[in-house]
This record gives structure tokens, C-alpha cells and sequence, in this order.
């Protein structure tokens, strides 16, 4: 008898747990409740300063009560607003990473937010017109729009202008080409017999960073690392990539200028602080960061070009998933809209380092003092005219490590570049083949 | 030396004067050290000023003006207390429904028979093999149509059974001799009766080894909370913990995560040393042999 007491009591108490708690829906009346899920890709700090945000606009919308609901990574992010439309559950916006709205679009997962624009009696030019040029890329699909930029980047080349002087090279006038960039990175690296005590330039590699990393190289190189216009299709065995790839590894295992192996950004970061390594590549996102902790003058710079001067953008939009009601889909349109007008624009970009995509937000007060003061933040702005889209394709994540596991085997000196890239390529056509099969070579 | 010469006095009189059992307890004794490696550095990272700067952020050597600012800036990003009380409740409430389980389980794999026994148990085995991450998405899909999404409850719910639990009671319950049971039996008492009184009390150490197991691995689960779980106020300490541990463009800030992580497993840690002896010894006996 006492088994079925203790059942009765485990089974009593997971059915209480559950009821005590289980949130009740809400029916009808009060304010529309919704969740706004967000990464945080920067600094655990910003999780506070996403509460301030929502709280304030919970505060100046009463007829909205929205949830801040941190989803680890940008990847983690993708995974549970997968799994949460899956389960019927879908949040009612997302911050995401702004290179899987088209994947998420060719799983029908994305809501379609012209109609939303028509409604506010705008035309899709005019919203989009707030933005920047380079950021619309990423946010139109098929002449749709279906998402909004919230914060963006693009990598810079950082430099440490203290040791650039040491070693007789003149920080106010950094870098322009590959060449001279390898110039300076055999210069300002410090030997002590094999032993390497300062290197000359970082670049990480680590899954995400790796494939941003490799198509700014491509890009500088002329090259194009994907089909902007179909989402099937990537170029990975490429001369402009090959180059690419060459000249990175050349710089690890030809110059010795590079640390070997793939290191991951907040390595590179941390060297570049401690003065391990004189010069990086990393995103405007480290900017706050670099700002406070660096011990010494440093100067940032457009990524240098072989062939042309050319950045993918970064960073991530505010999209809402399929399948959310219409009060709530409203409500999370009345969000968005909030979270990206001038003024939210600049001030989350002043806490963050990202730039703001809205082009106002450079027109408010605080924003023009902010820039007077630090005008290193004016370089990602300025670099912006030469930015294009992120690469985006079917399966964006699995294609991108395709390339990313080829780059680690390379720059650990496994590999060449050229046998690399023919297996990348090779293995990311295969992971498009799908895609592919229901669209190019479904012929008639 | 006393340590040394208490060893030499509690080493049996056959093996006081060789060398192998001396060169093992060496061994031993380097092995922990590399173990307490990172909890030290834990422990000297978490008092570090920031002042000091990323150069020392690798050293051991404590500094000399200790400073409780990053245990405080780790409490203040998050709820930590009613954190801690999430995953109290998740552990605990996932170990009482799966004492019941396992238990009925491995006495019906280890003493019942039925047809179909042996594949039931393959089968059963199999579950370990499987990679969880395959199963969030049916999973969550479940857990939302019972009405549990964004509850603890449905935390708890796809662990209330354990392959592993199962098979290690029904290991525990195949070595306990029958003839106990025939003796129960002649007494009259009946099947609820023999697992109380027999099987459950002469299993205890394999009980207390697999809450220790059980424990441990859902207080460090994270993926799955994170998908189950919305609400801020509902947070496990893993999800709130990664709040500034999970960065994937900017840096990070060492002194605050060494905080979090150690406010994080201290509980663990501290129930670790209370009862050390028994979590040792839960993995060497196993009933009367």
C-alpha cells in the first residue's frame, strides 16, 4: 500500500507543481501580452540594458505588456525559435542574427511584413528608406520585406597605435592594402629566437566568426562568396577565395606574423587588450569594450583590400515568426517600430558599440556629442559605404561550417588551401543539393 | 609528515615497506591537484580587481587587494536566488518521480518475467544512446499541447523516466540473494512489501549514486531549460548564468563569469565534500555479495 501512497503523493505533487505553475492565458481584456526573445552577443551587462528598454516601453504603451526573454547565442536563439514554432508556440518577435532570415523565409517560418508597412499607410520604400543602403540586403527577400535592422556591424582592423610607433610605422596613417598590411604585421612582430613574443595581426576563427571573417577576405579579394540573388548556390573553390585563404595561412605559416591554429574572438579580443597581438580584425560590436579596457592609444581602420574595399554587414534583425496571432502580431509591430526609431536606435547603439541602421539616430543630439568625443565609433558608419549583405542561403548555419571546418583544418596547418576549398565546396553543394532539387534543377 | 606517517600506519603490515603503493598515492595526489587547477584559478579569478587587467587574468597567484566587486556585479545581473530556487525544485522534483520509476522498472527487469523481457530492456538501453538535442523538438511539441510550456513542470517531465536509472537498479536489485525474498515471502508479505522492506533498504548505496548522477547532471542541463522556459522568473541558475557567459561577438568579462560560475556549482561542491565518503563508496559496494 505504501507504494501507491508514495505514487499517488509523486504524481499529487507534479500535478500541483504543474497548476501552481502553469501561467493562466490571459482572456481577452487588459493589455496584449507578448515575448520578445533576444541574444546577447556582446556583454552579459546589455541583458540589463535590454530590461531598461522593454521596461519603458511597457511603461509609454500600456496597451502592450512585452517579455524580454534572453535565448542564449545567435545559434541557440535560431534553435529555440525553431523548436518554439514548432510546438505551436511562437514568440511574438526575435532579435536574429541577420543571415537566417532567408533560411527561416524557405521554411515558411518568417512573417511577411509588407502588408504591416501597408497598414501604417507607409510604402516599402519609404520604411526601408530609414536605413542604411547596405543593411537592406539582408532584410528583403524576394522583393518582401521581412525583417527590421536593429543593430549592425562590420569588422574593422584595430590597431595598437603605441606599438605601431615603436616600430617606426605612423598610426595615423594605417594599412590600405594587403600589402601593406602584411608589411606591418612582419614589423610589428617581436621574436626572441623561434619563440614569438608579440604578433603582428590576430584574426579569429571560430564557428560564426570564421565564415564573417572568410567572406570579408573574399570580398576585399573581388569575390562574392554567395549568389545574393538565390539561395542555393555558394562559392567556395573560387580564385578570389582561394586567394583569400592563401594569403590568411601565408600569414600564419609563411610570415609567422599570424597565431597558429583558429582562435576564437574573445581570444583575439583579450590579446589585442593585453598587448599580445599589435593588430586585429573583429567586429564594431567590441568597440565599448576595446574603448574601456585598452591601456594604451589604438586606432581603427577599414579592412584593407587586395582588390577592392568591400565589408559584409553583421549584427541582427527584429523579425516576428509565422504562425503568430494578429493582436499579437500587431503588438509586436508596435515593438518594433519602437525599438528602431531614432532615438532607441542610438541609444542601444551607445551602450552596445553596434551602429545604429537608422539614419536618423546620427542626427539626435546625444548621438552627435557621443560621436564628437569618440570618433573611432565614426569608422563602422563610414565603412558602410562599402558594405554589402551577409551571406544568406538554404541551411545558412550547416553551409557556413562547411566552409568554417576546411578554414580550422587550414590555419592548423592540416591542409592546403586549394584542397581545402575543392572539399568545402563539394560539401556545401551537397548540403544545397534540397534546396537545388525543389528549385533550379526542377525542370519542366 | 603526519599525514605520511598516518598512512604508513593504516597501510596493511605486508605492503609497509614497498614502493608501489607509495608511487600510486603520488600519483594520486598529482591527479587532484591538476583537478583543483581550475577551481583554485575559479576561486582567485572571482576575488581579482579588475584593475588588474586581462594580463593577470591567467595567473594563479591571488592579488593582494582582493575585492568582492565582481561577486556582487555577477548577483546583480541576475535573480540568483530564485534561480537557485528553480533548480532546487527542477532536480528535486525530477529525482522523486524517477526514484518511483526506476525502481518499479528495475525490479520488473530484475525479478519479473514476462515475455519479450530481454528486448523490452535492449530497447530500454537504447535511450542512452540517443542524442537529447535530437529529441527537443517532439519533445517541446508535447510539452506545449499538455499545457506545461514555459512551467517547470515541463522541465521536469521528459526526465521522470531513466534508462540509466533503470538499469542500474535492476544491476542492483539481480545481486540481492532470493532467498531474502523467499523468506519475505514465507512471512507473507506482499510485492510492494518485499521491494520496501528488501530490495529498496539493501540498495541504498546504488540509490544515493544515481541522485548523485541525477543531480548533477540536470543542475548543469541548459539547452533544454532554455527551450522549454520563457519567463525570466522561471530560470534555472545554467540560463541565467549564461546571460554573460554566452557572447558571441564581444568579449568577456572573466571576473564576473568566475563569480557566476562559482555561486553556480557552489551547492554542488559543498554537498560534495559533506558527503564524500558516501559518494565514494556508493560506486565500490553494492549489497551483500
Amino acid at each position: 500500500m505504501l507504494f501507491s501512497r508514495r505514487l499517488m503523493l509523486g504524481l499529487a505533487m507534479a500535478g500541483s507543481m504543474a497548476g501552481a505553475l502553469a501561467v493562466p492565458a490571459l482572456a481577452g481584456e487588459g493589455p496584449t501580452e507578448i515575448d520578445l526573445f533576444f541574444p546577447v552577443p556582446v556583454d552579459g551587462k546589455l541583458a540589463r540594458d535590454m530590461g531598461t528598454l522593454i521596461k519603458e516601453f511597457n511603461e509609454t504603451h500600456p496597451e502592450v505588456k512585452a517579455t524580454a526573454v534572453y535565448t542564449g547565442s545567435y545559434d541557440d536563439t535560431l534553435i529555440k525559435t525553431r523548436a518554439s514554432i514548432k510546438a505551436g508556440k511562437p514568440p511574438a518577435a526575435v532579435i536574429m542574427s541577420a543571415n537566417f532570415l532567408l533560411d527561416m523565409q524557405i521554411e515558411n517560418e518568417l512573417t511577411n511584413l509588407d502588408s504591416l508597412i501597408a497598414a501604417d499607410g507607409s510604402t516599402k520604400d519609404k520604411f526601408l528608406g530609414q536605413f542604411f543602403p547596405a543593411l537592406q540586403g539582408n532584410a528583403v527577400i524576394d522583393r518582401s520585406v521581412y525583417g527590421v535592422p536593429f543593430h549592425n556591424s562590420t569588422p574593422l582592423l584595430y590597431i595598437n597605435a603605441d606599438k605601431a610607433k615603436e616600430a617606426g610605422l605612423d598610426p595615423s596613417k594605417p594599412p590600405q592594402t594587403w600589402a601593406e598590411l602584411t608589411d606591418w604585421a612582419k614589423k610589428l612582430t617581436k621574436r626572441e629566437g623561434d619563440k614569438v613574443t608579440q604578433w603582428g595581426i590576430a584574426i579569429p576563427c571560430a564557428y560564426d566568426y570564421c565564415g564573417w571573417m572568410m567572406e570579408t577576405l573574399t570580398m576585399t579579394n573581388g569575390g562574392r562568396y554567395y549568389n545574393e540573388e538565390f539561395g542555393g548556390e555558394v562559392y567556395y573553390d573560387t580564385p578570389s577565395m582561394l586567394g583569400a585563404l592563401t594569403w590568411w595561412n601565408d600569414l600564419v605559416s609563411k610570415h609567422k606574423v599570424h597565431p597558429p591554429g583558429a582562435t576564437p574572438g574573445p581570444a583575439v579580443s583579450t590579446s589585442f587588450i593585453s598587448g599580445n597581438a599589435a593588430m586585429m580584425m573583429l567586429s564594431t560590436g567590441s568597440l565599448t569594450y576595446v574603448r574601456e579596457n585598452a591601456k594604451f592609444n589604438y586606432k581603427v581602420a577599414f579592412i584593407p583590400r587586395n582588390v577592392r574595399n568591400a565589408v559584409p554587414i553583421g549584427g541582427a534583425s527584429l523579425i516576428i515568426p509565422a504562425g503568430v496571432e494578429a493582436d499579437k502580431q500587431k503588438a509586436a509591430w508596435t515593438l518594433i517600430k519602437w525599438m528602431t526609431s531614432p532615438e532607441k536606435s542610438a541609444w542601444w547603439s551607445r551602450a552596445t558599440g553596434y551602429f545604429a541602421p537608422n539614419m536618423a539616430a546620427y542626427k539626435t543630439p546625444d548621438m552627435v556629442e557621443f560621436l564628437n568625443k569618440n570618433p573611432d565609433a565614426k569608422t563602422a558608419v563610414e565603412q558602410l559605404d562599402v558594405a554589402k549583405p551577409w551571406f544568406a542561403t538554404y541551411k545558412t548555419v550547416p553551409v557556413r561550417k562547411n566552409l568554417e571546418d576546411e578554414v580550422m583544418l587550414v590555419l592548423n596547418g592540416k591542409k592546403q588551401p586549394k584542397e581545402a576549398l575543392v572539399a568545402a565546396q563539394k560539401a556545401a553543394d551537397e548540403t544545397l543539393k534540397p534546396y537545388n532539387a525543389e528549385t533550379s534543377l526542377k525542370l519542366p | 609528515m603526519k599525514l605520511i606517517d598516518k598512512l604508513y600506519k593504516d597501510a596493511p603490515l605486508a605492503t609497509r615497506n614497498e614502493i608501489t603503493p607509495k608511487l600510486g598515492f603520488l600519483l594520486t595526489i598529482l591527479l587532484a591537484l591538476a583537478w583543483l587547477i581550475p577551481f583554485l584559478w575559479m576561486g582567485v579569478a572571482t576575488l581579482r580587481p579588475a584593475s588588474d587587467g586581462i594580463n593577470l587574468m591567467a595567473e594563479l597567484m591571488p592579488s593582494l587587494k582582493p575585492t568582492l566587486d565582481n561577486i556582487k556585479d555577477a548577483w546583480e545581473i541576475g535573480d540568483f536566488p530564485r534561480y537557485f530556487l528553480n533548480t532546487t525544485i527542477i532536480c528535486t522534483g525530477i529525482l522523486l518521480v524517477q526514484f518511483v520509476t526506476i525502481t518499479l522498472a528495475g525490479f520488473a527487469f530484475a525479478r519479473l518475467d514476462f515475455a519479450g523481457k530481454t528486448v523490452i530492456f535492449y530497447l530500454f538501453l537504447m535511450q542512452l544512446m540517443l542524442v537529447p538535442v535530437l529529441l527537443i523538438v517532439p519533445n517541446l511539441r508535447l510539452v506545449a499541447q499538455l499545457g506545461l510550456y514555459d512551467t517547470l513542470a515541463g522541465v521536469m517531465m521528459p526526465f521522470f523516466a531513466s534508462a540509466f536509472g533503470t538499469f542500474l537498479m535492476r544491476q542492483a536489485f539481480e545481486a540481492i540473494p532470493t532467498e531474502l525474498e523467499d523468506a519475505a515471502l514465507i512471512d507473507g508479505a506482499s510485492l510492494i512489501q518485499r521491494i520496501r522492506h528488501i530490495y529498496i533498504p539493501l540498495s541504498i548505496p546504488s540509490f544515493s549514486a544515481f541522485a548523485i548522477i541525477s543531480v548533477t547532471s540536470h543542475w548543469n542541463d541548459f539547452l533544454w531549460p532554455l527551450m522549454v522556459i520563457n519567463s525570466p522568473d522561471k530560470r534555472p541558475l545554467t540560463v541565467g548564468l549564461s546571460v554573460f557567459t554566452a557572447t558571441a561577438e564581444g568579449t568577456q568579462a572573466w571576473g564576473t563569469i568566475a563569480a557566476g560560475t562559482l555561486m553556480v556549482i557552489a551547492p554542488l561542491l559543498i554537498t560534495f565534500l559533506i558527503f564524500q565518503k558516501r559518494f565514494i563508496s556508493s560506486f565500490v559496494t553494492s549489497g551483500i555479495k
